[in-house]
């Protein structure tokens, strides 16, 4: 009885640990953000802010620098008021330090401050793993296992101490004020490019309208698996597809009275036509039929009606053919339909002969269909009946004929005509007569 | 039955030739044509695929139609010695009869007349064909410079005349398709499977049906004799070097069709001066370029103090402000309080009274290997204190 009684006990106590962690897990799957995953964090305990006080009370006087041996200088100062807003504000420093303990620290052998930050390269992936594996795929990775150190890595981007969490609507979309932020950030490298985009019409509408519906750097180029035309040209042909992705949602471009069918009308003309075929079909190959930005710009896209560079403005126009047709003359931007499908007023001509084929060819081909009915009735159906009834006199003689040219074929047919044909040919000597 | 058998000539070798050469530049045109027309349907793709991609398709439609265009030029200086040589009938005109033809042709499909039209070398049928062929070449040719030369074009006619030229163009092709499979299919293939154009021949029953006008022409002797050998001879001497003369300036046309302009750089410049360097970073924020010294939190070191140094007098205040947040409740040395200062860390007792330099509160601060400092007069007050004794 007692050996029972303490074995039910124990049963009990697996019991009441099975719920329990039951529990613990719904409530880390409630809970479980997939982003990011702050439970891998050692040292924090959920609630409490960590004790940074040791670190911070040398790394929160200002003025601090670190020298390398290549005479880079580092600032090592946090403000603890800006880390205290960061994202990374429960966290203690030596999550990500997780080489410093003690002071004095240990000695580290970064000979610039580049080396130094790319000590961290790996640091990130603990708690965001789905943003390292992107990253992974993205130009900057390439290029930095490709050997360029410049290439960044989630601090250059992100600076660990200072980056707030990310402002997100209901959505998920970023705000207006994170998407300009975002512009900015790549920026920070790519400055000539951030200058073109600034006064671009999206560069605009992003940095000063804080218009959500216009691209940042980010909506063309991908957040962490950034894309760009680095190594083949695959970005280049494929293109077409990132700028459609806005220019052909009516619900977008319905607010700004902009057209639809600049995708299809592309795909229908010359350039776009091989453009698509070489993008399915030989992706890597580079081709000299322009795509959306050959022609618009890349960065520092205007409005088409911008006097500088709109290409609504004809000379723009003409000075864009002649990039790739040098001896394009006046008449000769007309030859591309500017995205617009022939109509009465515009681009007459085309429409016109559109018009008259959408009539000529069901006439000549229905004046010929007419006639090809007529005669298949004329021999399936009434010369037909004629055979079987009286057989006709073309029945009988195409089936000679058949036998004339080839004798071989159809000769079970013939022989069980052959009676029939002499008893035709009297007939038709007297049909004749008469 | 002989009479039956009997069988006329009905195509020269040659002209055969030029129907084989037909079909395949036609076919070639066509294929690689309608392809181009309908390129997003994954039929056209897995077909531009298979010939080698588009650029290939491009020049394989551009090879035929100049086999195309060559060979109608052949043709006509083959017209030309059936007319002016062997003074032939020009039995491919269309004329009034045509019409008449097709229309009781048709009546009598309908039963409406009981024999069909009886109809000469060439039938309306075949004329509608040849006919829709020389206007489908015209036109093919035409709006085809217009696509093969834009820049030319547009030198003369209004922009627009190139888009509109390759609608015309796709929608002959259509035309011409469909009416090949329509028509010639029907008349020559489906209906009765002619085979003159291969072999050279019509049957007796063939031309009684097709061509009866013609027949009767044969065998009433209605032709008109060939020309005597003299007279074919003098034509000849005249004809061939005309036709020697008006096909080589075709020819030239043709030549001139082909290279007649560069219309396109073949490989474009890059998109931007950017793209060759992405990499400009902005000027960063300047560093101090010297170890600043930290900005003095203010101490009691610049009061004035009355009677001895002592913990409470002075020296415990220096230390709980200048180290306390390090050396306090985070366990090891504790500079908080006097009974665990003068305890000392984990390594043992860092002030020694009465003996500065053998107190490493002084000489490890004063090394300057840590992080924390004393301003220089704390530095003296603290020496002083131990020199002192250390008081509480």
């Amino acid at each position: 009885m007692a050996n029972r009684y303490r074995y039910s006990s124990r049963l009990l106590v697996v019991a009441i640990a099975v719920v329990f962690v039951a529990i613990g897990l719904a409530g880390v799957v409630s809970q479980n953000k997939p982003q990011i995953v702050l439970a891998e964090a050692p040292l924090v305990e959920k609630g409490q802010l960590p004790n940074n006080a040791a670190c911070l009370s040398c790394h929160m006087v200002e003025g601090q620098v670190k020298e390398f041996p290549n005479g880079d200088l580092i600032s090592v100062v946090i403000a603890p008021e800006t880390y205290g807003l960061s994202a990374h504000a429960t966290l203690s420093c030596q999550v990500c330090h997780t080489n410093i303990s003690g002071y004095p620290h240990p000695e580290n052998l970064a000979q610039s401050s580049r080396d130094y930050t790319l000590q961290y390269q790996n640091t990130c992936n603990q708690c965001h793993p789905s943003q390292a594996t992107e990253l992974l795929d993205s130009v900057h990775s390439k290029i930095m296992a490709e050997g360029n150190l410049n290439a960044p890595i989630c601090a250059d981007c992100h600076n660990p101490h200072e980056q707030p969490k990310i402002k997100k609507d209901e959505q998920g979309r970023l705000t207006a004020v994170e998407h300009a932020q975002s512009a900015m950030v790549c920026g920070q490298c790519h400055s000539t490019i951030y200058e073109d985009y600034a006064k671009s019409v999206h560069g605009t509408g992003v940095l000063v309208d804080k218009n959500p519906d216009v691209p940042s750097c980010i909506d063309c180029h991908g957040v962490h698996s950034v894309r760009g035309p680095i190594g083949g040209a695959a970005f280049r042909l494929s293109s077409p597809k990132i700028c459609a992705d806005c220019h052909t949602n009516e619900e977008i471009m319905s607010k700004y009275g902009l057209s639809t069918q600049v995708l299809q009308t592309y795909i229908a003309d010359f350039h776009g036509t091989t453009v698509t075929l070489f993008e399915k079909l030989d992706p890597d190959q580079q081709i000299n039929m322009p795509v959306c930005y050959d022609c618009h710009g890349v960065h520092d896209i205007r409005r088409a009606d911008d006097p500088e560079k709109g290409l609504q403005v004809k000379q723009n126009l003409l000075a864009t053919c002649q990039k790739c047709h040098p001896d394009a003359t006046e008449n000769f931007p007309d030859a591309w339909l500017s995205h617009y499908i022939p109509d009465r007023n515009r681009y007459p001509l085309v429409y016109w002969v559109n018009e008259f084929y959408k009539y000529f060819i069901p006439t000549v081909l229905g004046g010929m269909g007419l006639f090809v009915v007529s005669d298949i009735y004329r021999r399936w159906v009434v010369d037909r009946r004629k055979k079987n009834s009286i057989p006709a006199e073309t029945v009988v003689e195409s089936q000679k004929e058949t036998q004339d040219s080839d004798s071989l074929q159809d000769q079970q047919e013939i022989k069980s005509v052959e009676e029939e044909n002499q008893i035709t040919d009297e007939k038709r000597q007297d049909e004749e007569n008469s | 039955m002989s009479e039956n058998q009997k069988t006329y000539t009905r195509f020269s070798l040659a002209e055969r030739i030029e129907h084989i050469v037909l079909i395949a530049s036609f076919t070639t045109l066509a294929v690689t044509g309608l392809v181009q027309k309908f390129a997003q349907s994954s039929i056209s793709i897995s077909i531009i695929a298979a010939l080698g991609g588009i650029e290939i398709t491009r020049i394989i439609h551009r090879a035929a139609a100049i086999v195309f265009l060559v060979q109608a030029i052949y043709h006509l200086v083959a017209i030309g010695y059936k007319l002016y040589v062997q003074r032939k009938e020009a039995s491919m005109l269309p004329g009034f009869k045509d019409l008449q033809d097709a229309f009781q042709h048709f009546l009598y499909n309908l039963g409406l007349r009981k024999e069909r039209p009886k109809m000469d070398r060439y039938n309306f049928v075949e004329k509608a064909e040849y006919w829709a062929m020389v206007w489908g070449l015209v036109l093919m040719a035409l709006t085809g410079f217009m696509m093969w030369n834009p820049i030319a074009t547009a030198r003369i006619l209004p922009g627009q005349a190139i888009p509109a030229a390759k609608v015309a163009h796709g929608a002959e092709a259509i035309l011409a398709v469909l009416a090949i499979f329509i028509w010639h299919f029907y008349h020559v293939h489906l209906r009765t499977f002619n085979k003159s154009m291969f072999t050279g021949k019509l049957s007796r029953h063939e031309m009684e049906e097709e061509h009866a006008l013609e027949l009767e022409k044969i065998e009433k002797g209605l032709l008109p004799p060939p020309p005597s050998p003299e007279e074919l001879k003098r034509r000849k001497r005249i004809y061939y070097p005309v036709a020697a003369v008006l096909s080589l300036i075709l020819l030239f046309f043709v030549y001139r069709f082909v290279t007649y302009e560069q219309t396109a750089i073949t490989t474009i410049p890059p998109v931007s001066a950017q793209s060759e360097n992405v990499f400009v970073p902005q000027t960063p924020t300047p560093l101090p370029t010297r170890p600043p010294t930290p900005t003095s939190i203010p101490t009691p070191a610049g009061q004035s103090f009355e009677g001895p140094l002592s913990w409470n007098n002075g020296i415990g205040q220096i230390l709980v402000q200048r180290c306390g947040s390090c050396h306090g409740a985070m366990g090891g040395l504790a500079l908080n309080s006097y009974e665990t200062a003068m305890k000392g860390g984990r390594s043992g007792a860092v002030i020694v009274a009465g003996d500065s330099e053998a107190s490493r509160l002084v000489t490890t601060v004063r090394d300057g290997n840590h992080p924390g400092k004393f301003e220089p007069q704390e530095l003296e007050l603290i020496i002083r204190w131990i020199q002192e004794g250390a008081q509480e």
